[in-house]
């Protein structure tokens, strides 16, 4: 075997793994403890059973702790996010290279519930840690993983709108995919949303709380999948691996669609990612607009070849954290700068003007900039424009403008 | 109004234009250069130098080789230039149409005409040393043809040149024969100020006695003029700024400073 191919579910309640090469996969707490009188650190369920035999600390909820940007002390030393993080992952992947009999990660997709800044570098800089190639690693959101498992299945299963319920310790969520079918493209859209309904998985230990566990989903339910064509619906989570509580809302989904059921949903869907994202063309030809992605494209107007051209800066279905471009461009009579934003139904479409105030005024064809746009989540752009001068004839001058703009 | 979008260039070994005494690091700065000071790129600028910079900096290879290919065939450097800079991309065919028809005016200019011209322009970019020599090999060349009006302007010319590198007593031989060739009063103002910038130095008797009481108050007024306006020099003002600033910075600052005038003395002699 030349390397694995792992798709990690990372969660403050569980992690999951599953690699390429074999049907096994992993799920544990998310929790790390190290044993008192030695430098000895255990995750998921060995760190339970330490920590109540008294000779260990425990540390959960650690995206919580990278997130917060907080620490931990254990046994006198404190210990930030990232550090506990390096040590838990270290130890989660170790399990599928003992396995195989390799320590190569060919790809690593980790697939979180929301991808924001903080975690994203924590997780960059973990992979460095982890001793992977840089561009082995991939940090996706549920969604996305979503959307890769559903397309990894036969095309009947998302020939129409594709539901998933996850019900786990973190709380229960939504998910809903569609595929828009273009000319030259075809767009998947996926969202997902947190339900205010969630409950604590105890309650399904008593008669009662199963009652009314089953009453809530099916009321969900109702809200959400009904008066819609679905082809299927998947159920996911910890929640759901027991069924028996479930009677009404499982009478409710299973009329006139397929229900699916899968433990290892997010961590597979991230899995075939990766193994995509090996292939010399993608098996998804597809633009994806979910959670962690661009909805909009953004574009300037300028002039090529004499003629006018537009120029794409990001476009819609690009990772946001990854989308984004640096160009150098030269005003010609005019002291502003244009952003055309497209979002995917194109009559929404805006245009941002950004006026070079404080930039110093010369000759036509010599004010040069440097333009460089990045995102700051899916929704905002940040934009800065810095004079560049003009060789020796004009040197360049502190002028400078950032903005950040709501696609 | 529009955006022009600049094509990637890397430029580690700048192409220097001795005329205008910049380095280009782009090709913008090039057609730039070509479009506002074209006197500069008529002699002998199209050459294998400047197809290597294309090629090896601009990393416009295939446009080097175009080049190559039309100077070996005796194409006109004028219309091998105008190539370069459509393939450039940053001035449109109309700016290229008005440059054509500069570069041709500029070749029908007799060839002392076109001298003084290309000495002037030195003189402007403070090229001094160059433009002193250009000045006086026309003066050379038009002792064969004398054309007083014109040995008039090129030693007043040559006059301010010296002038601008502190020569003054160089400075006042070339206006003293410029007013003999122009016989133009405006000279003997400019050497009137010569003298009051150089105490040592005198009008000849010739000239002063055409200077009259009210002429030299005007003078006056205007030398008084330019001083007041000198010392409220943004140079001047950053020197103030420099003294009022503590003594390590200070001579940390004016050794740096000291050393820029240096060099651009070097570059005006």
């Amino acid at each position: 075997m030349d390397g694995l191919i792992l798709g990690l579910d990372l969660c403050d309640a569980y992690t999951q793994l599953v690699c390429d090469a074999g049907e096994k996969s992993w799920i544990m707490p998310t929790v790390i403890c190290k044993k008192k009188e030695e430098d000895v650190w255990l995750v998921g369920e060995p760190a339970y059973a330490s920590a109540l035999k008294g000779d260990g600390i425990i540390v959960d909820k650690l995206v919580k702790l990278v997130k917060k940007d907080g620490t931990s002390t254990i046994a006198g030393i404190k210990y930030d996010g990232m550090q506990l993080m390096v040590r838990f992952l270290v130890q989660v992947l170790r399990l599928a290279q003992e396995e195989y009999g390799t320590d190569k990660i060919k790809k690593l997709v980790i697939t979180v519930p929301k991808v924001e800044i903080r975690l994203l570098e924590c997780l960059r800089r973990c992979g460095e840690y982890l001793g992977a190639d840089p561009e082995g690693i991939h940090i996706v959101s549920h969604t996305e993983s979503f959307i890769y498992y559903v397309l990894s299945q036969k095309r009947e299963v998302w020939t129409n709108q594709v539901g998933m319920f996850d019900l786990s310790q973190d709380g229960l969520c939504y998910y809903e995919m569609k595929m828009q079918r273009g000319m030259r493209q075809n767009t998947v859209l996926a969202e997902w949303e947190r339900l205010e309904e969630s409950f604590d998985l105890n309650i399904l230990n008593s008669d009662k709380g199963a009652r009314m566990a089953d009453k809530i989903l099916c009321s969900c339910g109702s809200r959400l999948i009904q008066k819609k064509l679905y082809s299927a619906i998947f159920l996911t989570g910890k929640g759901f691996g027991n069924l028996n509580w479930a009677d009404n809302f499982m009478k409710l989904i299973c009329s006139r669609r397929k229900v699916y059921m899968e433990d290892t949903l997010f961590a597979s869907g991230a899995m075939y990612q990766g193994m995509d994202l090996l292939r010399e063309k993608s098996a998804y030809p597809y633009t994806c607009i979910c959670e962690g992605r661009l909805d909009s494209s953004v574009s300037m107007k300028v002039l090529s070849k004499g003629q006018e051209s537009q120029l794409f800066l990001a476009k819609a279905g690009d990772v946001w954290y990854e989308a984004g471009a640096d160009v150098e461009m030269i005003l010609d009579h005019q002291d502003y700068l244009e952003f055309m934003i497209t979002p995917l139904d194109s009559k929404k479409k805006k245009l941002m003007r950004m006026v070079l105030e404080g930039f110093p005024k010369r000759d036509d064809k010599t004010l040069k900039v440097l333009v460089q746009v990045g995102f700051l989540d899916e929704r905002t752009m940040a934009v800065t424009v810095k004079d560049q001068g003009f060789g020796e004839f004009f040197p360049a001058t502190e002028a400078k403008i950032r903005q950040e703009v709501m696609l | 109004m529009s955006v022009i979008l600049c094509r990637r260039e890397q430029v580690t070994n700048p192409y220097y234009i001795e005329g205008l005494g910049v380095n280009i690091h782009s090709s913008q700065e090039l057609c730039y250069a070509v479009y506002h000071h074209p006197l500069f790129f008529t002699d002998g600028f199209v050459d294998l130098s400047l197809t290597e910079f294309v090629r090896d900096q601009l990393g416009m290879g295939f446009v080097a080789a175009r080049m190559e290919q039309r100077i070996k065939t005796g194409d006109k450097p004028d219309e091998i230039l105008l190539m370069f800079m459509q393939e450039c991309d940053y001035y449109t065919a109309a700016e290229l149409g008005k440059l054509r028809q500069t570069l041709t005016a500029i070749r029908r200019l007799s060839p002392l005409e076109y001298a003084k011209k290309k000495a002037d322009y030195l003189a402007e970019f403070k090229q001094y040393g160059k433009a002193i020599a250009g000045y006086q090999e026309i003066l050379e060349a038009a002792a064969k043809n004398p054309d007083d009006q014109l040995e008039g302007k090129v030693w007043s010319n040559l006059g301010a040149c010296y002038a601008r590198i502190f020569q003054f007593v160089k400075a006042m031989e070339s206006y003293d024969k410029a007013y003999a060739k122009s016989r133009d009063l405006k000279v003997i103002e400019k050497m009137y100020y010569l003298t009051r910038m150089s105490p040592s130095l005198e009008l000849k008797d010739r000239h002063r006695s055409l200077v009259t009481g009210q002429l030299q108050e005007e003078w006056d007024k205007e030398f008084s003029r330019a001083e007041e306006k000198a010392e409220e020099g943004e140079a001047l003002l950053e020197i103030e700024e420099l003294f009022q600033k503590d003594s390590i910075r200070r001579l940390e600052e004016s050794a740096v400073l000291v050393e820029e005038w240096k060099q651009e003395y070097r570059n005006m002699a």
